[in-house]
Parts: structure tokens; sequence; C-alpha cells
């Protein structure tokens, strides 16, 4: 199902974005330098000087523009030369690139010392004074010369890219003496055939042009052009209709975007030409949905330049792919750019100026919203008060205004005025809009307690916004102004308070708590996908997600995004939650049988690939791996090893080892299984029995928990270790006595009596022989050590609780006693029964029974130890009977003091592939006669 | 100090997937039109529209939601407070009906206790009169919708925003589901400029009153 697919998709992006985000906080001072000046991410200041700057255009017969020369600084990166103003570029800024530069000369030294004479392609006369040590001027000018140099070979775009810039013709067509050669009227948006969205004479659009044709002829054009305040002033009164797309460009920095990658939007459709995908399918749906009142999108032509440009993004960036929005935000670029300019112009909107809004999960929008809604609280108290108070959703009710740039929201030609200023100065004008709508509309809207009123209003101011404020205002000017301009305004006088830095404070702000509530999201769909798990709680599958996620993300990061777990991953998961999995093996003996285990599980658990788990298949692992029900246990074990319901004498060996291997940390001490733990409370016990008794306490009394008492934790320990050598030496010896030759096919309870010969022809290396299920269970039923290993003991050594970070796998001996004590509860109650049986000598006490003959083994340290026989809390099919009985006999032969000899054995078996004769033959002595 | 007729506010949220039909019921409910080549939501629309149930009349607040898998973050925000949802999928289109299952989920555990939820299988039109052939169009029969509605305690409809077919007949339901709410008389003399206004309670308060209704 690709809806889920894409969801785990999704959680692994917002993982990876939380990850990013991290990173990003500590943005360097070169980014932070393209962003400020919206150069391609990836320039670098080689070197920069403090200047003074004085331009000239050949075309103006003045003197230098201004008397005054700008002071400030001048940045050099490799491919733009950046001048700043020392009022942050209020009053003067350019950004040129050096594809741009035809000339540099060194000017005749004045006062000044070092000056450099900078001719653009716009002929503009650029002088730029280096203030500073001249070594320092020598050194920038050097480097201007070799970047120039360097940059030769893309410069060599520039002829051809002057014939796409709508500037140039516009200089050309009225005969500027200095203009480029442009005959053709470059590559436009769709306006130039299907016509502009209002009234040119209302938007003063001649007048407009005529302005900007000065200035173009002043101060330059496209990557050339020095902006001065009267640029921003063009901006805002609004661009017109040719230049619209260019202006957008040069002002969002695509424009550097195109020249430096041209033919590549040609190249993504003709390399992908022909080929499916989600968002291809989703974008043809789409089409006819997008801005369908403007003629060209009922028209074929409109209509496929929209679909190319949205195919092309889709393919250029596959993580964002399509979304609503985005056919409406393309629609209204393609009506004032070409498609190569709204491509790029789309790339950088996408990918820099609003990151996140069409994401996958949308966290830019969400993050935006919240954004939004403190600023209101922070700007609006007394509105946003009200809004709380009666719970309106204000964030619902603004998200398209963000997502689709007003587009959707106010008639065309508004949005594109606030769109003029946006690609001007970034997401801050979505704000100062929206926060000037609210408050123009405060006193009306302070008085709704719904949400519907409240959207009913700002849907009427919307679609009033060309009428008259003040129709009947005396005063001409005021008379004239429409509800438009109040909000434009409002929006950038009074809400110019709204900076990028105090957006991007609130954003960090309200970061974590926006992923955190997608992450939630996402992962409750997933989970919710899974499928029913019956030893897992819901809370159980969600710390597998966790960690699930946690260590595949790790891997994110490097390779770039997947979620699917690979083994190595897989063999950290189990580490941190299994106390006989070693994260970092010492000897290699250990590290090569945990490795073919794990590998074993997770060739098992794999459903698709073998070589990926999926978290599906994890849960559904982990899921058997823990199984409660002794019998089933056993069965999935016994599952791993198996091929047609058997196992060979091959297979016999392997599980033997993997058994061996399995219960290390109690072969060795490090752990304390069931009956270890009921042996440590019964000493404890014993001891305060005695303590109490040597004081006189009568049994009515509380029973107190000393804080330290000494036990003989050696001798328990020890007991458990020669538990487990002789459960691995028994499990080695029956598995080959009671295997069954391969040709017969011998029903189990038909086995000999005789039991030596049929164990000797097991024995025999040359004659097949195969385990079988029923036979495995026997034989492991047969051991109580081993069988508890099947009940309990592994299911309480793995720990999916365990919390994500940091963790120590093995509970040291320590600790395990500690918590004993301070529990104190079992302890407490052996102690009472003790005390109780001490003054009923008639009943009997099975404290130390209790070490021989637990039989099933569902109960833990907190079960009560006075257990009967409770198989039939088991689920026993009929014909596992008999072999169960047989077990309860063996388990009544007491194997903890029958054992002989221990650690000798224990090497022998890992050495067990060499030695199986030898072994078998000395565990022989330990048989177990059943009649 | 009863009202009549009184007038009870639901708030009411489409959910599915992308194209089932969402926006074209909802039309069909407030303006009993058609549309064949309906826009895609973008983010939510909102909508209201009054409806007689008994002798009570409600009016729902409906929000209408884009059903484009990525918006599907942004649904908490829509469905918060809800006291009524349309979990809409398309009877010819079996993945949409999976991510029916799926929203009545998400909204069993993160939407309001006692929200009222029908299942409504849209575009019946398509299969009226295919008598269950092999290659009919249906592809969710009516008993698989009917078993996941009772398993999780809904009301199901199967509709046809094109026919009209059942249109009114889900919110006449979900109307006759809602517990009445009581009219507050105190919270009418401290809100000024309110004093006209039949419907002054706000989804909090609301959720107050059902709460006190049981
Ligand atoms: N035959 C038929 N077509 C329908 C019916 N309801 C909707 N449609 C069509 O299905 C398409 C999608 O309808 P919408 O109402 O936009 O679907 P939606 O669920 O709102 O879609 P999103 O807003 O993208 O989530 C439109 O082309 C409708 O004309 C119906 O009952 N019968
Ligand atoms: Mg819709």
């Amino acid at each position: 199902m690709s809806f889920f697919e894409s969801l785990r998709d999704k959680a692994v992006t917002t993982i990876s974005l939380l990850i990013e985000r991290k990173d990003s906080d500590g943005v360097s001072p070169d980014e932070l330098f393209c962003r400020q000046h919206r150069l391609p991410l990836g320039e670098k200041v080689l070197n920069q000087s403090a200047v003074e700057v004085g331009y000239l255009a050949d075309s103006t017969k003045a003197a230098y523009r201004t008397n005054s020369y700008p002071q400030g600084k001048v940045y050099l990166t490799p491919h733009f030369l950046v001048f700043q103003d020392i009022y942050d570029g209020r009053s003067c800024l350019f950004v040129l690139h050096l594809s741009a530069i035809k000339k540099v000369e060194r000017l005749p030294a004045s006062s000044y010392g070092f000056a450099l004479g900078i001719h653009t392609h716009s002929h503009i006369n650029v002088k730029l004074y280096l203030v500073g040590l001249r070594s320092e001027s020598e050194l920038f000018s050097s480097q201007l010369m070799g970047a120039l140099q360097s940059n030769k070979p893309q410069a060599k775009n520039m002829a051809f890219f002057v014939q796409t810039c709508y500037s140039e013709y516009l200089l050309a067509k009225n005969h500027v003496p200095s203009a480029e050669t442009v005959n053709q009227v470059p590559a436009s948006g769709l306006g130039l055939t299907f016509g502009y969205p209002g009234n040119l004479r209302e938007l003063r659009d001649r007048s407009k042009m005529k302005l900007w044709f000065d200035l173009f002829r002043a101060d330059g054009r496209n990557l050339s052009l020095i902006k001065t305040p009267t640029f921003a002033k063009l901006v805002r009164v609004g661009l017109p209709n040719r230049l619209r797309g260019e202006i957008w460009e040069l002002n969002c920095g695509s424009m550097y975007m195109r020249i430096d990658h041209k033919d590549e939007y040609e190249k993504l459709l003709t390399d992908n030409e022909n080929k499916h995908s989600i968002a291809v399918e989703e974008i043809s749906k789409d089409l006819y949905r997008s801005l369908p009142e403007y003629a060209a999108y009922q028209d074929p032509e409109g209509i496929e330049r929209l679909r190319r440009v949205l195919v092309a993004y889709s393919w250029k960036n596959p993580d964002i792919g399509y979304c609503q929005a985005m056919n409406i935000v393309t629609a209204a670029l393609l009506i004032y750019m070409s498609e190569e300019q709204a491509f790029w112009c789309l790339n950088t909107l996408c990918d820099r100026i609003i990151p996140g809004y069409y994401s996958k999960t949308m966290y830019g929008t969400l993050l935006d919203q919240r954004v939004f809604e403190s600023l209101v609280e922070q700007t609006m108290p007394v509105l946003w008060n009200h809004i709380t108070k009666h719970d309106i959703q204000l964030s619902v009710i603004s998200l398209p205004w963000f997502l689709c740039l007003y587009l959707t929201s106010m008639p065309l030609i508004f949005a594109f005025r606030i769109l003029d200023v946006f690609f001007m100065e970034g997401p801050t004008t979505l704000f100062r809009v929206a926060l000037a709508i609210l408050k123009i509309n405060g006193e009306e809207l302070i008085k709704t307690t719904d949400d519907g009123t409240f959207i009913q209003i700002l849907k009427k101011y919307f679609t009033s916004l060309d009428q008259r404020s003040e129709p009947s205002s005396t005063n001409p000017k005021n008379a004239q102004r429409t509800k438009f301009m109040d909000l434009f305004l409002v929006a950038f006088r009074e809400f110019s308070v709204i900076t990028d830095e105090m957006v991007e404070k609130h954003r960090t702000k309200h970061r974590n708590t926006v992923f955190g509530n997608i992450s939630q999201f996402v992962k409750r769909t997933e989970l919710r996908n899974l499928p029913r798990i019956a030893n897992l709680s819901n809370d159980d599958v969600s710390s597998i997600y966790d960690r699930f996620y946690s260590i595949v993300r790790q891997q994110i990061t490097v390779s770039g995004g997947s979620s699917f777990m690979e083994f190595e991953l897989f063999t950290i998961f189990m580490s941190q939650i299994c106390d006989f999995i070693d994260p970092e093996p010492t000897d290699d003996n250990t590290f090569q049988k945990q490795e073919r285990f794990l590998k074993r599980l997770f060739e098992h658990w794999c459903s698709e690939d073998s070589s990926k788990l999926s978290l599906k298949d994890l849960v559904i692992g982990l899921n058997k791996l823990i199984e409660p029900d002794l019998l089933t246990s056993i069965s999935n074990f016994f599952a791993l090893y198996c091929e047609n319901g058997k196992v060979d004498r091959e297979g016999i060996l392997t599980i033997s080892e993997d058994l061996l291997f399995i219960t290390l940390p109690w072969e060795m001490g490090k752990l304390h299984d069931a009956l270890t733990a009921t042996a440590i409370e019964n000493a404890i016990a014993d001891k305060i029995c005695e303590q109490q008794e040597a004081v006189g306490v009568s049994n009515q009394d509380p029973i107190p928990i000393p804080s330290n008492i000494d036990i003989d934790k050696e001798k328990i320990e020890s007991m458990q270790i020669e538990r487990y050598l002789s459960a691995a030496s028994t499990f080695i010896q029956r598995a080959f006595e009671y295997a069954q030759p391969h040709e017969e096919d011998v029903l189990i309870s038909d086995l000999p009596v005789d039991h030596k010969l049929s164990h000797n022809a097991a024995l025999n290396p040359r004659l097949p022989v195969f385990l079988n299920l029923p036979t495995f269970r026997m034989v492991i039923l047969a051991d109580e050590t081993y069988e508890l290993l099947f009940s309990s003991t592994i299911r309480g050594s793995i720990h999916i609780d365990t919390p994500t970070d940091g963790f120590d796998p093995m509970r040291n001996l320590r600790d395990m006693f500690d918590g004993l004590l301070a529990d104190g509860r079992e302890v407490a109650k052996k102690v009472r029964r003790r005390m109780d049986s001490a003054a009923h000598p008639g009943q009997l006490s099975s404290d130390n029974s209790s070490l021989k003959s637990r039989k099933s083994s569902k109960s833990h340290i907190e079960d009560d130890d006075d257990r009967d026989d409770d198989f039939s809390a088991i689920d026993i099919d009929e014909s596992e009977k008999d072999f169960l009985f047989a077990a309860e006999v063996q388990a009544l032969a007491d194997p903890v003091s029958s054992k002989t000899d221990d650690s000798r054995h224990l090497r022998q078996f890992h050495d067990i592939r060499t030695d199986t004769q030898h072994s078998s033959k000395k565990a022989n002595d330990n048989l177990i006669d059943f009649d | 100090m009863s009202f009549a007729p009184s007038t009870t506010s639901v708030k009411l949220v489409l959910l599915g997937e992308a194209a089932v039909g969402k926006s074209s019921l909802v039309l069909r409910f407030v303006s009993n039109d058609f549309q064949e080549n309906k826009e895609p939501t973008i983010g939510a629309a909102f909508l209201t529209q009054k409806c007689t149930v008994g002798d009570r009349t409600i009016k729902y607040e409906i929000w209408d939601t884009a059903g484009q898998e990525r918006f599907a973050s942004l649904a908490p925000m829509y469905y918060r407070n809800a006291q009524a949802a349309l979990v809409v999928y398309d009877i010819t289109k079996p993945a949409s009906f999976i991510k029916a299952r799926h929203w009545v989920k998400e909204l069993h555990e993160q939407a309001s206790k006692d929200i009222t939820i029908a299942l409504v299988g849209n575009k019946y039109d398509l299969v009226a009169d295919d008598n269950d052939s092999d290659d009919s169009l249906r592809k969710v029969s009516m008993e698989e919708g009917k078993a996941l509605a009772e398993e999780e305690g809904l009301l199901f409809f199967e509709t046809s925003a094109k026919s009209s077919h059942n249109v009114n007949e889900v919110f006449v339901a979900i109307g006759s589901k809602i517990p009445e709410a009581k009219p507050v008389t105190e919270e009418l003399g401290s809100r000024p400029g309110n004093v006209g206004r039949i419907d002054l309670s706000g989804p909090a308060l609301r959720s107050n009153l059902s709460d006190c209704a049981c």
C-alpha cells in the first residue's frame, strides 16, 4: 500500500529532518551570507574589503550619480562580487555576477591609493575605492582576477542569457545606444498571449514600465543591477506585467540558478520523458484545477507548460514530488515567467524561501502556522485572547493564505502585488500581510464566537479589497484609497516590526513541538497498520518503533534514507535489548557464534528481501521470541532450524551450540535465572529467620527486611553454573538418543525402550538421523533448566522497554541482589511462611523442593513458590502428554545434584563438532532410567 | 426555559482519500448541486448548513478537508473538537476503503470521545444498475462496509453525490444521534451583542454541555 509506505518514508524524513535541524542551528557565516543575498548555496566569501563606491552609466550624461560615495563592504565569492553599504544595504546594494563583468582595470592612484574600475555588461562603470592596507587591497584585486579567470567558461552563457531577459529587450527595442542586440521578444509568461489579469490602465502599467526603463539605464539590470531605494520603491508600487517575471527571479535569486544551470530544465524533461510516478499522476489530476478562471488554463498551451514545470520539479526533487497548492503557485508564476524561469523560481521557493511548506509532512506549513499564532498573540493580545477563549481555529483559517501565497484567498491582481514584495523580502511578507488582515478586521472579528462567522468576515473582506476605504472623505487622496492600499500600508509599515530574526526565533521556539506532533502522527499511523500482536503491549510496540528509527536514522544521514534495517543495524538493535547479545564481543569465538545466531534470526524474520528487515518484520519476530507459552516458544525456536519439519545431525549440533551461546550469561553466572533467584530469596529468608528467632520476635509482627545480609551467593551461583553445563550436555546426549533414523518413520511413542541400543545407533555418524518437533520438545522439557529457558529465562532477558539512550545490557549480580532486598516483598513472604511453618510443624515447607520440582515455568520470582503442578494452565496437545509425563519423571530426578564434572564439560561442548563422540560418551553416565 | 425549535451547532469534519467525493457530498448537501470537475480542496474548506431533525434545527459547521496524502498530518487540526465525522470512501476504489479504516481508527484514538462517526461509501450511482456481475465497477461490497461500521460502532450509508442518493439521510442520521445542547442563559447576559444569536455555544462550551448531558 503506497500510502503506508509513504508514511514510513515520512517517519524517516521527519526524524532525519530533526537531526538536520539540529545541525543547522549553527549555520555557517557563508551560508548566512548566501541566504542574505540570495546567492546559490555553496558560495564562499573569498575576501572582503572596506570600500567606497562610485558608479556611472554610459547612457546617463550626468556625472557619478551620487555626490556622496556610498561606503560599505565589498565581498568576493567564486562567482559574485557583492557590495553592501554601511546601512545594511538599504541605500545601496549590488550583487554582480562575475559573468556580467566585462572588464576590470586598476585606476590611476588618487588620494585613495587603490581603486578598481569595473565595467559591466549593462554598461555601468563601477569604481571601487578599496580602503585598507595596500597589500590587502592588492590581494583582493588579484583574487578578483583569479575568480574572473576561473569563471570564464561560465561567462560564455552570458550572450545567450541576455537574450532571455525582457529588460535587455526593452532597452534594445527603444534604441538605447549601449543596449545589447536583442531582436526577439524573450520567452515569457502566458500573459503575453493570453493577457494579464487586471486592467492595464488601472494598474498604470505603462508609467511603471517607463520608470523601470529609466532605472535599467541608470543602475543596470539583471545580473549587474545596482539596487538603490528607488528599486525597492518600484517593486512596492507593483511590477509592470512584462517585467514581473524577471524581477521576481532576480529578487529571489533563482536567476543565478538559471544562468548557472543552463539546459538542466530541458534535460530533466527529456531524461524522464514517459516515466511514471505517483507525483506525475497527481499532477495530471490537478492540471485543470489550477487557476481555472485564467484563460490559458483551459488551453492546451497553458496546461502543457504547467504540466512540464511541475513534472520537471517532481523529478528534480523527488522528496517533495508534488503537493497540491504547488499547482496554483506554479500556474501563477507561469503567467509572468517562461517555463525555465518558473521552474527555477519554483525550486528556489520550495527549497529556500519556504522550505517544508510542500514537503511530505508539510512541517514548514505547520510550523509557520504555529509561528503566526504566536505573533498574533504578541502583537494583538486582545484579539488573541478572544480567539482562544472561543476556540476559533485561526491556524486552520490562515493555512491556505500561506500555502497558496494568498493566490486563492484574494483577487489575483492583489495577490501578485503581495508576491512582488514577497520575492524581494521573503517569508516575513506572508506574516506581515496575515497580521494586517486580522488587525484591519479586528473590530469585527472580536465580535464573532465561531469559526464560521470568522471566516465569513474575512471572505467578505477579501472580495472587497478593490473598494474605496473612505469614499466620502473630503481629502481627495483619502477618498481614492482602496482597502488593498490600506492593507499594504498596515502590513509593511505597521508590521515592519516583524523581522526575519523574529520569525526565526519563533520557529526555533516551536520547532520541537511541531516536529514532535508530526512524528507522533506518523508513528500512530504506522503502528496502527502493524498486524495484531499477542505478546507485545502497545507500549512495547511503541518502544520498538522508537528504537527501530533511532537506529535506522543513524544510517540515513550517511546513505540517504531507508526505512529498512540491515543486518548490522539489527545486531545493534538486538544488543540493546537482549542480555545475551553483546554489542562488541571481545573474543572471536563468541563473536562468530553471536553473528551466526543473529543471522539466523534475521533471515527468518525478513519477509520480503532477505537482506532488509522492516519494522513489521521486526515486531512479528520479537513477538515470537518472547512467546510466553512454553510449547509455542519451543516450537518457534525449533522453526528457526528445521527444514521440512526436521533437523538433521548437523542441525542438532548447531542448535546445541546456539543454546550454549544464548545461555552464556547464565553459564558464567552473570545473570540469574528464576531458579537461582528463588534460591537466593530462600537463603536470605533462612538467614532472616535465624536472626528473628535469635531475638525472639513473634510471627505476628511485620517482618523487617535488613538492608544488608550475608548469604553464600557464590555457592548458589555455582549451582546455577553447574545446572547450565549439565543442561547443555544432557541436551546433546538426549537429542541424539531420541533422534530418529532417517528412513524409518518411527512414531515416538514406539521408541524402543532399550534406548541404549537406539542411542548407539543414533550416535553413529554414518547413520543419518533427524530430530522432529515432538522429539525436540521432549528433549527440552526433560531438562528443568532448558525448560525454564524457553518458558521464562529468554523472555526475561529481552527488555523491549529499555530506554532508547544509554543502556547497560549486563545488569550485574550486585544490582540483582540489591533489587531483591529493596523490593523485599518476596523475601518477606518467605520469611512469614517459614515462621508459620515453624509455628505449625505439621505443614511441610516446600521451599527446598521448589528448586527441584518446578514444572511449569510460566512463573517468575514473583509467583508463589508453593506452586502446584500447573500443567493445566498450559494448553497441551493430547499427543504431547506422554512426553510431558516422561519429562516430569525426568525433572524429579534432581539434575543439579547428579552433576559430576563441570567446566571441563563446558569447554568440550564449545568444541562439540570435533568431539561429539567423546562428550556424548561422557554424558552417558548420567542417563536416567525411565523404568 | 425551552426554546422551540432549539438550534444545535454541530462541528462536522469530512475525512477520506483524495477524490472520493467529500467536497461533492458537501456541495450536494449545502447547495443541492453537483460539479463534474470539482477543484481539489487545499487545506480545508468551511461551510455551514442548517438541517431539521425531528423538532430541532441543527446547524452544521462543516470542515471539508483535503484528501491528498501529505495533508493527512494536518487532519488533527480539523477534527479537534469535532462532534461528528463523515469518513468517506469510494465504493469503486478498494484503496480508499483501507484509508477509511485508517481514519476511523485515528478518530477513535484521537478525536473527542463521544464523536459520532458515519462511514460513507460514495459514488453509488456508478454501481446502482449492475447486479453484482463480476465486472461490476463496485470493488467494496456493502457487507464489507457494514461489517466495518458494526465493528467500530459507526453509522453506515452508501451515497451518491451525483444522484443525491442518501446524502440528506446521512446528515439527518448524524443529527439525530447528537445529544441536544441546552441553551445557557447566563452566557447570554455576559456577552452583549450576542443577544439575537441562537447559536451561542462555541465548540469548547458545547463539549462541556455534552458532558453534563449524560
Ligand atoms: N460518479 C460520481 N462521481 C462523483 C461523485 N462524487 C464526486 N464525484 C466526482 O469525483 C471527483 C472528486 O470529487 P471531489 O468532491 O472533489 O472529491 P474530494 O474527496 O473532495 O477530493 P479532495 O478535495 O482532493 O480530497 C470529481 O470529479 C467529482 O465530480 C458521485 O457520487 N458519483
Ligand atoms: Mg475536496
